[in-house]
Protein backbone atom coordinates (compact mmCIF):
# COMPACT_ATOMS: atom_id res chain seq x y z
CA UNK A 1 0.00 0.00 0.00
CA UNK A 2 3.43 2.11 0.64
CA UNK A 3 3.43 1.93 -3.07
CA UNK A 4 0.19 2.31 -4.17
CA UNK A 5 0.09 5.73 -2.51
CA UNK A 6 3.22 7.10 -3.54
CA UNK A 7 2.33 9.27 -6.34
CA UNK A 8 -0.32 10.33 -3.80
CA UNK A 9 2.91 11.56 -1.74
CA UNK A 10 4.81 12.77 -4.66
CA UNK A 11 2.13 14.46 -6.07
CA UNK A 12 0.92 16.52 -2.72
CA UNK A 13 4.58 17.48 -2.47
CA UNK A 14 4.72 19.05 -5.82
CA UNK A 15 1.85 21.09 -4.58
CA UNK A 16 0.08 20.58 -8.54
CA UNK A 17 -3.88 20.27 -7.33
CA UNK A 18 -4.54 18.60 -10.95
CA UNK A 19 -1.57 15.74 -9.79
CA UNK A 20 -3.20 15.09 -6.82
CA UNK A 21 -7.05 14.66 -7.84
CA UNK A 22 -5.13 12.56 -10.65
CA UNK A 23 -4.53 9.91 -8.43
CA UNK A 24 -7.52 9.93 -7.49
CA UNK A 25 -8.98 9.34 -10.76
CA UNK A 26 -10.87 6.42 -11.62
CA UNK A 27 -9.33 5.74 -14.78
CA UNK A 28 -6.10 4.53 -14.98
CA UNK A 29 -3.04 6.43 -16.49
CA UNK A 30 -1.86 5.61 -20.00
CA UNK A 31 1.30 4.93 -18.98
CA UNK A 32 0.18 2.54 -15.88
CA UNK A 33 -3.01 0.81 -17.05
CA UNK A 34 -2.84 -1.75 -14.20
CA UNK A 35 -2.87 1.26 -11.36
CA UNK A 36 -6.35 0.76 -10.03
CA UNK A 37 -6.29 -2.96 -10.29
CA UNK A 38 -2.99 -2.81 -8.09
CA UNK A 39 -3.82 -0.29 -5.85
CA UNK A 40 -7.22 -2.14 -4.72
CA UNK A 41 -5.06 -5.63 -4.69
CA UNK A 42 -2.52 -4.04 -2.44
CA UNK A 43 -5.10 -4.41 0.95
CA UNK A 44 -8.56 -5.76 1.44
CA UNK A 45 -11.94 -5.18 3.19
CA UNK A 46 -10.37 -5.90 6.78
CA UNK A 47 -7.15 -4.38 6.77
CA UNK A 48 -8.02 -1.44 4.20
CA UNK A 49 -8.60 1.00 6.41
CA UNK A 50 -5.21 0.32 8.73
CA UNK A 51 -2.81 -0.02 5.38
CA UNK A 52 -3.97 3.60 4.31
CA UNK A 53 -3.71 4.76 7.69
CA UNK A 54 -0.63 3.65 8.14
CA UNK A 55 0.86 4.55 4.61
CA UNK A 56 -0.31 7.98 4.86
CA UNK A 57 1.16 8.69 8.13
CA UNK A 58 4.36 7.23 7.78
CA UNK A 59 5.52 8.31 4.32
CA UNK A 60 9.24 9.37 4.12
CA UNK A 61 8.85 12.18 1.69
CA UNK A 62 5.34 13.64 2.84
CA UNK A 63 4.54 15.10 5.86
CA UNK A 64 0.99 15.93 6.41
CA UNK A 65 -0.62 17.64 9.34
CA UNK A 66 -2.44 15.05 11.43
CA UNK A 67 -6.01 16.55 10.82
CA UNK A 68 -5.01 15.88 6.90
CA UNK A 69 -3.53 13.10 7.02
CA UNK A 70 -7.29 11.86 8.65
CA UNK A 71 -9.22 12.88 6.05
CA UNK A 72 -7.14 11.61 2.73
CA UNK A 73 -7.20 8.10 5.11
CA UNK A 74 -11.16 8.35 5.01
CA UNK A 75 -10.90 9.49 1.58
CA UNK A 76 -9.16 6.81 0.42
CA UNK A 77 -10.62 3.99 2.10
CA UNK A 78 -14.01 5.08 0.43
CA UNK A 79 -11.76 5.21 -3.13
CA UNK A 80 -10.42 1.60 -2.84
CA UNK A 81 -14.10 0.79 -2.21
CA UNK A 82 -15.54 2.33 -5.54
CA UNK A 83 -11.94 1.27 -7.32
CA UNK A 84 -13.37 -2.50 -6.62
CA UNK A 85 -16.85 -1.69 -7.58
CA UNK A 86 -14.89 0.14 -10.79
CA UNK A 87 -13.31 -3.18 -11.59
CA UNK A 88 -16.04 -5.27 -11.19
CA UNK A 89 -17.84 -3.47 -13.54
CA UNK A 90 -15.26 -3.47 -16.17
CA UNK A 91 -14.59 -7.14 -15.85
CA UNK A 92 -18.33 -7.74 -15.86
CA UNK A 93 -18.29 -5.66 -18.77
CA UNK A 94 -15.34 -7.99 -20.29
CA UNK A 95 -17.17 -10.40 -19.96
CA UNK A 96 -20.32 -9.48 -21.96
CA UNK A 97 -22.54 -9.51 -18.50
CA UNK A 98 -23.52 -6.17 -18.59
CA UNK A 99 -27.18 -6.46 -16.58
CA UNK A 100 -26.71 -6.77 -13.10
CA UNK A 101 -26.94 -3.01 -12.87
CA UNK A 102 -22.44 -2.95 -11.98
CA UNK A 103 -23.00 1.06 -13.31
CA UNK A 104 -25.21 1.42 -10.69
CA UNK A 105 -23.00 0.42 -7.84
CA UNK A 106 -19.94 2.09 -9.78
CA UNK A 107 -22.04 5.51 -9.04
CA UNK A 108 -23.07 5.13 -5.24
CA UNK A 109 -19.86 3.65 -4.20
CA UNK A 110 -18.18 6.74 -6.17
CA UNK A 111 -21.36 9.03 -4.94
CA UNK A 112 -19.42 8.58 -1.21
CA UNK A 113 -16.16 9.54 -2.56
CA UNK A 114 -17.93 13.02 -3.38
CA UNK A 115 -19.66 12.86 -0.15
CA UNK A 116 -16.51 12.54 1.50
CA UNK A 117 -14.26 15.33 -0.36
CA UNK A 118 -17.15 17.74 0.30
CA UNK A 119 -16.93 16.47 3.89
CA UNK A 120 -13.31 17.14 4.64
CA UNK A 121 -13.13 20.97 2.49
CA UNK A 122 -16.11 22.23 4.47
CA UNK A 123 -14.88 20.90 7.82
CA UNK A 124 -11.48 22.70 7.26
CA UNK A 125 -9.84 19.26 7.53
CA UNK A 126 -8.47 19.90 4.02
CA UNK A 127 -7.09 22.93 2.32
CA UNK A 128 -8.47 24.88 -0.36
CA UNK A 129 -6.82 23.84 -3.20
CA UNK A 130 -8.45 20.49 -2.82
CA UNK A 131 -11.20 22.03 -4.41
CA UNK A 132 -9.95 21.04 -7.74
CA UNK A 133 -9.80 17.54 -6.32
CA UNK A 134 -13.45 17.79 -5.38
CA UNK A 135 -14.04 19.24 -9.10
CA UNK A 136 -12.50 16.17 -10.82
CA UNK A 137 -14.10 13.61 -8.84
CA UNK A 138 -17.45 15.65 -9.27
CA UNK A 139 -16.72 15.51 -12.84
CA UNK A 140 -16.55 11.74 -12.72
CA UNK A 141 -19.33 11.25 -10.56
CA UNK A 142 -21.18 13.23 -13.66
CA UNK A 143 -19.97 10.29 -16.58
CA UNK A 144 -20.96 7.57 -13.68
CA UNK A 145 -24.49 9.11 -13.35
CA UNK A 146 -25.09 9.10 -17.11
CA UNK A 147 -24.04 5.64 -17.21
CA UNK A 148 -25.80 4.57 -14.56
CA UNK A 149 -28.71 6.40 -15.99
CA UNK A 150 -28.22 4.57 -19.13
CA UNK A 151 -28.31 0.70 -17.53
CA UNK A 152 -30.99 1.99 -15.65
CA UNK A 153 -32.87 2.29 -18.78
CA UNK A 154 -31.93 -1.09 -19.63
CA UNK A 155 -32.28 -3.29 -16.78
CA UNK A 156 -35.32 -1.87 -15.37
CA UNK A 157 -38.79 -2.48 -16.40
CA UNK A 158 -40.84 0.30 -19.33
CA UNK A 159 -43.15 1.33 -16.51
CA UNK A 160 -41.43 1.34 -12.69
CA UNK A 161 -42.78 3.51 -9.98
CA UNK A 162 -40.41 6.37 -9.17
CA UNK A 163 -38.62 5.95 -5.65
CA UNK A 164 -39.73 9.66 -4.79
CA UNK A 165 -36.96 11.06 -7.03
CA UNK A 166 -39.46 12.56 -9.38
CA UNK A 167 -42.47 14.23 -9.12
CA UNK A 168 -44.28 12.05 -11.25
CA UNK A 169 -45.74 8.92 -9.22
CA UNK A 170 -45.22 6.49 -12.75
CA UNK A 171 -42.11 7.13 -14.95
CA UNK A 172 -42.84 5.92 -18.59
CA UNK A 173 -39.32 5.60 -19.20
CA UNK A 174 -36.75 5.51 -17.02
CA UNK A 175 -35.17 8.84 -16.54
CA UNK A 176 -32.07 10.65 -15.31
CA UNK A 177 -32.53 9.50 -11.77
CA UNK A 178 -28.87 9.40 -10.99
CA UNK A 179 -27.94 12.59 -12.67
CA UNK A 180 -30.35 14.57 -11.10
CA UNK A 181 -29.35 13.16 -7.54
CA UNK A 182 -25.69 13.93 -8.19
CA UNK A 183 -26.91 17.80 -9.23
CA UNK A 184 -27.57 18.05 -6.07
CA UNK A 185 -24.12 16.89 -4.86
CA UNK A 186 -22.60 19.27 -7.21
CA UNK A 187 -24.70 22.14 -5.99
CA UNK A 188 -23.52 21.75 -2.37
CA UNK A 189 -19.84 21.75 -3.91
CA UNK A 190 -20.87 24.81 -6.32
CA UNK A 191 -22.31 26.50 -2.93
CA UNK A 192 -18.82 24.91 -0.98
CA UNK A 193 -16.58 27.49 -3.49
CA UNK A 194 -18.86 30.18 -3.74
CA UNK A 195 -19.35 30.72 -0.46
CA UNK A 196 -15.66 30.37 1.33
CA UNK A 197 -15.48 33.66 3.75
CA UNK A 198 -11.92 33.60 3.96
CA UNK A 199 -10.20 36.59 3.02
CA UNK A 200 -7.35 35.53 1.96
CA UNK A 201 -7.72 35.05 -1.67
CA UNK A 202 -5.01 32.80 -2.10
CA UNK A 203 -6.11 30.19 0.40
CA UNK A 204 -9.40 30.48 -0.96
CA UNK A 205 -12.05 27.63 -2.33
CA UNK A 206 -13.39 30.76 -4.44
CA UNK A 207 -10.74 29.46 -7.34
CA UNK A 208 -13.52 26.60 -7.79
CA UNK A 209 -16.57 28.76 -8.84
CA UNK A 210 -15.95 28.93 -12.12
CA UNK A 211 -14.78 24.78 -13.29
CA UNK A 212 -18.22 24.08 -10.84
CA UNK A 213 -20.57 25.89 -11.99
CA UNK A 214 -19.68 24.65 -15.41
CA UNK A 215 -20.34 20.91 -14.04
CA UNK A 216 -23.42 22.47 -13.28
CA UNK A 217 -24.61 23.69 -16.63
CA UNK A 218 -23.00 20.33 -18.45
CA UNK A 219 -25.52 18.84 -16.11
CA UNK A 220 -28.62 20.75 -16.46
CA UNK A 221 -28.24 20.98 -20.21
CA UNK A 222 -28.30 16.92 -20.10
CA UNK A 223 -31.35 17.26 -18.20
CA UNK A 224 -32.40 20.12 -20.39
CA UNK A 225 -33.22 22.27 -17.14
CA UNK A 226 -32.22 25.39 -18.78
CA UNK A 227 -33.44 27.94 -16.05
CA UNK A 228 -31.38 26.64 -13.26
CA UNK A 229 -28.37 27.03 -15.30
CA UNK A 230 -29.46 30.63 -15.15
CA UNK A 231 -29.59 30.51 -11.66
CA UNK A 232 -26.08 29.90 -11.27
CA UNK A 233 -25.32 32.44 -13.59
CA UNK A 234 -27.01 34.87 -10.91
CA UNK A 235 -25.39 33.64 -8.13
CA UNK A 236 -22.29 34.11 -9.48
CA UNK A 237 -22.87 37.61 -10.60
CA UNK A 238 -24.53 38.41 -7.19
CA UNK A 239 -21.59 37.00 -5.30
CA UNK A 240 -19.33 40.48 -5.30
CA UNK A 241 -16.64 39.30 -3.42
CA UNK A 242 -15.14 36.89 -6.57
CA UNK A 243 -11.17 37.21 -7.76
CA UNK A 244 -11.12 38.87 -11.25
CA UNK A 245 -12.45 36.57 -13.82
CA UNK A 246 -9.70 37.08 -15.91
CA UNK A 247 -7.39 35.64 -13.48
CA UNK A 248 -8.96 32.19 -13.86
CA UNK A 249 -7.39 29.21 -15.61
CA UNK A 250 -8.17 29.75 -19.32
CA UNK A 251 -10.38 26.21 -19.12
CA UNK A 252 -12.49 27.59 -16.61
CA UNK A 253 -13.85 31.09 -18.23
CA UNK A 254 -13.52 29.53 -21.89
CA UNK A 255 -16.45 26.98 -20.84
CA UNK A 256 -17.85 29.27 -18.68
CA UNK A 257 -17.98 31.61 -21.77
CA UNK A 258 -19.58 28.78 -23.55
CA UNK A 259 -22.67 28.38 -21.57
CA UNK A 260 -23.57 31.59 -20.50
CA UNK A 261 -23.17 32.56 -24.25
CA UNK A 262 -25.69 29.72 -24.83
CA UNK A 263 -27.83 31.08 -22.08
CA UNK A 264 -28.35 34.67 -23.86
CA UNK A 265 -28.56 32.80 -27.09
CA UNK A 266 -31.29 31.08 -26.02
CA UNK A 267 -32.68 33.80 -24.20
CA UNK A 268 -32.49 35.97 -27.65
CA UNK A 269 -29.96 38.43 -25.90
CA UNK A 270 -28.05 37.98 -29.48
CA UNK A 271 -25.37 40.93 -28.11
CA UNK A 272 -24.48 39.42 -24.98
CA UNK A 273 -24.60 35.81 -26.63
CA UNK A 274 -22.23 37.07 -29.00
CA UNK A 275 -19.77 38.71 -26.53
CA UNK A 276 -19.19 35.58 -24.84
CA UNK A 277 -18.88 33.14 -27.75
CA UNK A 278 -16.40 35.80 -29.39
CA UNK A 279 -14.55 35.77 -26.15
CA UNK A 280 -14.63 31.95 -26.04
CA UNK A 281 -13.77 31.73 -29.76
CA UNK A 282 -10.88 34.05 -29.84
CA UNK A 283 -9.04 31.89 -26.60
CA UNK A 284 -10.34 28.58 -26.95
CA UNK A 285 -7.63 25.85 -26.82
CA UNK A 286 -6.38 25.35 -30.66
CA UNK A 287 -6.38 21.58 -30.48
CA UNK A 288 -10.02 21.54 -28.97
CA UNK A 289 -11.46 21.67 -32.54
CA UNK A 290 -14.64 20.10 -31.22
CA UNK A 291 -15.06 22.68 -28.93
CA UNK A 292 -14.55 25.57 -31.57
CA UNK A 293 -17.25 23.64 -33.66
CA UNK A 294 -19.31 24.05 -30.98
CA UNK A 295 -18.15 28.08 -30.11
CA UNK A 296 -19.42 28.24 -33.97
CA UNK A 297 -22.56 26.67 -34.25
CA UNK A 298 -23.83 28.90 -31.74
CA UNK A 299 -21.31 32.32 -32.88
CA UNK A 300 -22.37 32.03 -36.80
CA UNK A 301 -26.04 32.31 -36.13
CA UNK A 302 -25.64 34.86 -33.85
CA UNK A 303 -23.87 37.20 -36.13
CA UNK A 304 -26.17 36.57 -38.41
CA UNK A 305 -28.46 38.41 -36.55
CA UNK A 306 -26.25 41.16 -34.47
CA UNK A 307 -24.03 41.96 -37.76
CA UNK A 308 -25.85 40.27 -40.79
CA UNK A 309 -22.03 38.42 -41.29
CA UNK A 310 -22.04 35.28 -42.73
CA UNK A 311 -18.72 32.86 -42.04
CA UNK A 312 -16.26 33.01 -44.93
CA UNK A 313 -15.82 30.15 -47.11
CA UNK A 314 -12.31 29.88 -45.26
CA UNK A 315 -13.50 29.18 -42.08
CA UNK A 316 -16.13 26.62 -42.91
CA UNK A 317 -13.80 24.54 -44.91
CA UNK A 318 -11.75 24.01 -41.75
CA UNK A 319 -14.77 22.64 -40.06
CA UNK A 320 -16.54 20.03 -42.52
CA UNK A 321 -19.59 19.62 -40.19
CA UNK A 322 -20.16 23.50 -39.95
CA UNK A 323 -19.78 23.48 -43.75
CA UNK A 324 -22.63 20.65 -44.27
CA UNK A 325 -25.22 22.27 -42.05
CA UNK A 326 -24.23 26.17 -43.13
CA UNK A 327 -23.13 26.39 -45.88
CA UNK A 328 -26.01 25.76 -48.19
CA UNK A 329 -27.53 28.30 -46.13
CA UNK A 330 -25.46 30.99 -46.41
CA UNK A 331 -24.77 30.70 -50.09
CA UNK A 332 -28.55 31.16 -50.40
CA UNK A 333 -28.53 34.06 -48.17
CA UNK A 334 -25.90 35.97 -50.11
CA UNK A 335 -27.13 35.15 -53.71
CA UNK A 336 -31.05 35.94 -52.07
CA UNK A 337 -32.07 32.76 -53.34
CA UNK A 338 -35.43 32.59 -50.81
CA UNK A 339 -36.62 29.07 -52.32
CA UNK A 340 -32.81 27.10 -51.57
CA UNK A 341 -33.03 29.07 -48.59
CA UNK A 342 -35.76 27.35 -47.55
CA UNK A 343 -34.90 23.99 -49.01
CA UNK A 344 -31.41 24.36 -46.91
CA UNK A 345 -33.32 25.11 -43.53
CA UNK A 346 -35.43 22.43 -43.85
CA UNK A 347 -32.40 19.88 -45.30
CA UNK A 348 -30.99 20.76 -41.55
CA UNK A 349 -33.74 20.82 -39.89
CA UNK A 350 -33.47 18.15 -37.25
CA UNK A 351 -30.18 19.43 -36.23
CA UNK A 352 -30.95 23.17 -36.17
CA UNK A 353 -33.41 22.08 -34.06
CA UNK A 354 -31.57 19.90 -31.50
CA UNK A 355 -29.43 22.53 -31.58
CA UNK A 356 -31.61 25.16 -30.57
CA UNK A 357 -31.04 27.49 -33.89
CA UNK A 358 -33.80 27.10 -35.90
CA UNK A 359 -35.62 29.81 -34.93
CA UNK A 360 -32.62 32.27 -35.10
CA UNK A 361 -31.63 30.66 -38.15
CA UNK A 362 -35.14 31.57 -39.71
CA UNK A 363 -34.50 35.08 -39.38
CA UNK A 364 -31.55 35.21 -41.55
CA UNK A 365 -34.38 34.53 -44.74
CA UNK A 366 -34.76 38.38 -44.03
CA UNK A 367 -31.08 38.93 -44.86
CA UNK A 368 -32.23 36.86 -48.09
CA UNK A 369 -34.57 38.69 -48.67
CA UNK A 370 -33.00 42.08 -48.80
CA UNK A 371 -30.35 40.55 -50.71
CA UNK A 372 -32.52 39.92 -53.21
CA UNK A 373 -34.35 43.02 -53.30
CA UNK A 374 -31.23 44.71 -53.35
CA UNK A 375 -30.58 42.77 -56.69
CA UNK A 376 -33.11 44.51 -57.77
CA UNK A 377 -32.10 48.06 -57.19
CA UNK A 378 -28.51 47.12 -58.41
CA UNK A 379 -30.44 46.01 -61.69
CA UNK A 380 -31.78 48.96 -62.20
CA UNK A 381 -28.92 50.86 -62.62
CA UNK A 382 -28.04 54.43 -63.07
CA UNK A 383 -30.03 57.66 -63.96
CA UNK A 384 -28.38 59.66 -67.03
CA UNK A 385 -25.51 62.05 -66.76
CA UNK A 386 -26.64 65.36 -66.25
CA UNK A 387 -24.49 67.83 -67.86
CA UNK A 388 -21.20 68.72 -65.56
CA UNK A 389 -21.45 65.26 -63.41
CA UNK A 390 -18.67 63.34 -62.92
CA UNK A 391 -19.32 59.56 -63.87
CA UNK A 392 -18.56 58.63 -60.65
CA UNK A 393 -21.02 60.88 -59.04
CA UNK A 394 -23.73 59.61 -61.02
CA UNK A 395 -27.11 58.20 -59.23
CA UNK A 396 -28.50 54.94 -59.00
CA UNK A 397 -32.16 55.12 -60.05
CA UNK A 398 -34.06 55.13 -56.78
CA UNK A 399 -37.92 55.00 -57.81
CA UNK A 400 -38.68 51.76 -59.12
CA UNK A 401 -41.84 50.18 -60.38
CA UNK A 402 -43.35 47.68 -57.74
CA UNK A 403 -43.71 45.34 -60.46
CA UNK A 404 -39.90 44.95 -61.00
CA UNK A 405 -39.93 43.74 -57.06
CA UNK A 406 -42.37 41.63 -57.52
CA UNK A 407 -40.88 39.63 -60.40
CA UNK A 408 -37.86 39.43 -58.57
CA UNK A 409 -39.46 37.63 -55.73
CA UNK A 410 -41.72 35.04 -57.97
CA UNK A 411 -38.30 33.92 -59.43
CA UNK A 412 -37.00 33.81 -56.25
CA UNK A 413 -39.47 31.86 -54.47
CA UNK A 414 -40.22 29.87 -57.19
CA UNK A 415 -39.17 25.82 -57.69
CA UNK A 416 -38.62 23.12 -55.57
CA UNK A 417 -39.74 23.24 -51.86
CA UNK A 418 -41.21 26.94 -51.42
CA UNK A 419 -44.79 26.07 -52.68
CA UNK A 420 -45.44 29.82 -52.49
CA UNK A 421 -47.59 32.04 -55.02
CA UNK A 422 -47.35 35.45 -54.68
CA UNK A 423 -49.58 38.13 -55.25
CA UNK A 424 -49.15 41.50 -55.39
CA UNK A 425 -50.83 42.74 -52.05
CA UNK A 426 -48.39 40.51 -50.26
CA UNK A 427 -44.81 41.50 -52.46
CA UNK A 428 -45.95 45.22 -51.13
CA UNK A 429 -46.40 43.38 -47.51
CA UNK A 430 -43.05 42.33 -47.71
CA UNK A 431 -41.60 45.28 -49.33
CA UNK A 432 -43.25 47.40 -46.02
CA UNK A 433 -41.95 44.06 -43.35
CA UNK A 434 -38.16 45.38 -44.98
CA UNK A 435 -38.82 48.65 -44.70
CA UNK A 436 -40.08 48.32 -41.27
CA UNK A 437 -37.34 46.21 -39.76
CA UNK A 438 -34.74 49.10 -41.93
CA UNK A 439 -33.15 46.47 -43.75
CA UNK A 440 -34.36 48.99 -46.64
CA UNK A 441 -35.29 52.93 -46.81
CA UNK A 442 -37.67 54.19 -48.44
CA UNK A 443 -41.40 54.16 -49.01
CA UNK A 444 -43.92 52.58 -50.94
CA UNK A 445 -45.74 55.11 -53.47
CA UNK A 446 -48.95 53.37 -53.99
CA UNK A 447 -51.08 55.43 -56.11
CA UNK A 448 -47.81 55.11 -58.67
CA UNK A 449 -47.14 51.79 -58.30
CA UNK A 450 -43.68 52.78 -57.29
CA UNK A 451 -41.14 51.93 -54.27
CA UNK A 452 -38.95 54.87 -53.79
CA UNK A 453 -35.92 53.78 -52.40
CA UNK A 454 -33.61 56.67 -50.17
CA UNK A 455 -30.52 58.26 -52.64
CA UNK A 456 -28.48 57.41 -50.09
CA UNK A 457 -28.24 54.10 -48.49
CA UNK A 458 -31.21 52.28 -49.69
CA UNK A 459 -30.00 49.27 -47.98
CA UNK A 460 -27.99 50.06 -45.16
CA UNK A 461 -24.35 48.70 -44.50
CA UNK A 462 -24.68 47.28 -47.81
CA UNK A 463 -22.37 49.78 -49.54
CA UNK A 464 -25.55 51.10 -51.38
CA UNK B 1 -2.25 37.79 -8.02
CA UNK B 2 -3.28 34.82 -9.22
CA UNK B 3 -3.76 31.55 -7.36
CA UNK B 4 -0.84 29.52 -8.54
CA UNK B 5 1.22 31.97 -6.54
CA UNK B 6 0.21 30.21 -3.41
CA UNK B 7 1.95 26.93 -2.21
CA UNK B 8 -0.49 24.61 -2.72
CA UNK B 9 -1.95 26.16 -6.32
CA UNK B 10 -5.61 25.31 -7.34
CA UNK B 11 -5.09 25.77 -10.78
CA UNK B 12 -2.03 23.61 -12.87
CA UNK B 13 0.51 26.34 -13.37
CA UNK B 14 1.32 26.38 -17.20
CA UNK B 15 5.24 27.30 -16.91
CA UNK B 16 5.43 24.24 -14.48
CA UNK B 17 3.61 22.02 -16.11
CA UNK B 18 4.89 23.04 -19.78
CA UNK B 19 1.32 22.58 -21.05
CA UNK B 20 1.38 18.55 -19.84
CA UNK B 21 -1.51 16.76 -20.75
CA UNK B 22 -3.77 16.74 -17.85
CA UNK B 23 -4.22 12.94 -18.11
CA UNK B 24 -8.31 13.34 -17.68
CA UNK B 25 -9.57 11.53 -20.00
CA UNK B 26 -13.61 10.82 -20.62
CA UNK B 27 -14.43 7.43 -20.54
CA UNK B 28 -17.98 7.94 -21.72
CA UNK B 29 -17.79 10.05 -25.17
CA UNK B 30 -20.43 7.81 -26.59
CA UNK B 31 -22.88 9.14 -23.60
CA UNK B 32 -22.49 12.87 -23.81
CA UNK B 33 -25.14 15.17 -25.58
CA UNK B 34 -23.90 16.45 -29.14
CA UNK B 35 -23.47 20.41 -27.42
CA UNK B 36 -21.65 19.09 -24.70
CA UNK B 37 -18.33 21.10 -24.11
CA UNK B 38 -15.29 18.75 -24.12
CA UNK B 39 -12.77 18.74 -21.22
CA UNK B 40 -9.88 20.97 -22.33
CA UNK B 41 -6.72 18.63 -22.35
CA UNK B 42 -4.82 21.44 -20.25
CA UNK B 43 -6.20 23.66 -18.00
CA UNK B 44 -4.32 26.80 -18.59
CA UNK B 45 -3.12 28.43 -21.44
CA UNK B 46 -1.39 31.63 -22.78
CA UNK B 47 -2.24 33.94 -25.03
CA UNK B 48 -0.30 33.08 -27.69
CA UNK B 49 -0.96 29.59 -27.94
CA UNK B 50 -4.41 30.43 -28.71
CA UNK B 51 -2.88 32.43 -31.78
CA UNK B 52 -4.55 30.96 -34.81
CA UNK B 53 -2.94 30.69 -37.77
CA UNK B 54 -4.10 33.22 -40.10
CA UNK B 55 -5.25 35.15 -37.14
CA UNK B 56 -8.60 36.15 -36.86
CA UNK B 57 -9.44 37.75 -39.66
CA UNK B 58 -11.07 36.86 -42.84
CA UNK B 59 -13.27 34.79 -40.87
CA UNK B 60 -16.35 37.03 -41.74
CA UNK B 61 -17.80 38.47 -44.72
CA UNK B 62 -20.20 40.60 -45.72
CA UNK B 63 -23.73 38.84 -46.46
CA UNK B 64 -24.28 40.33 -49.32
CA UNK B 65 -22.85 39.64 -52.60
CA UNK B 66 -21.42 42.93 -55.73
CA UNK B 67 -19.82 40.12 -58.13
CA UNK B 68 -22.80 38.95 -59.33
CA UNK B 69 -22.52 40.52 -63.04
CA UNK B 70 -22.57 37.02 -64.11
CA UNK B 71 -24.52 34.89 -62.56
CA UNK B 72 -27.19 33.36 -63.67
CA UNK B 73 -29.74 34.46 -61.70
CA UNK B 74 -28.43 38.22 -61.91
CA UNK B 75 -28.86 37.59 -65.73
CA UNK B 76 -32.21 36.07 -65.34
CA UNK B 77 -33.33 39.04 -63.61
CA UNK B 78 -32.38 41.52 -65.93
CA UNK B 79 -33.87 39.51 -68.43
CA UNK B 80 -37.45 39.53 -66.98
CA UNK B 81 -36.96 43.03 -66.06
CA UNK B 82 -36.12 44.25 -69.46
CA UNK B 83 -39.42 42.08 -70.48
CA UNK B 84 -41.51 44.24 -67.97
CA UNK B 85 -39.91 47.56 -69.50
CA UNK B 86 -41.08 46.74 -72.80
CA UNK B 87 -44.73 46.09 -71.94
Amino acid sequence: MQAALQPFHDAHASGQAWRVAYTLSPVPPHDDPGRLYDFYRASNEHQVEGDIRYALKYSQTSKLPPKESGAWTDIFVIYWRAVGEILRAEEASNQGRMNDGQWINVYDAWKEVANAIIKYISNGALPPWTVMCMYSVGNHLRLFAMKADTQLAQVEPSVTFSTGLQDDVVTGVAKNNKLEEAARVFNKMFALCLGDRNPDINESRKWGVYCMANLLFKTYFKLKAISLSKNVVKSIEAQVDLPMFDLYPQSHKITYRYYVGILAFLQEDYANAEQHLTEAWDHCFPESTKNQELILTYLIPCRLITKHNIPSPALLAAFPHLQNIFGPLVTCIKSGDLSGFDNALLASEPEFVKRRIYLTLERGRDIALRNLLRRVFLAAGFEELKEGQAAKDRMRKTRLPIEHFATALRMGTRGEGSGQVLDDDEVECLLANMIYKGLMKGYISRDHGMVVLNKKGAFPGTGV
Amino acid sequence: MSASTTSKAPVADPKNGNGEAVPEKKPAASLEEDDEFEDFPIEDWSEEETQIPGGNTHLWEESWDDDDTNEDFAVQLREELKKLGQK
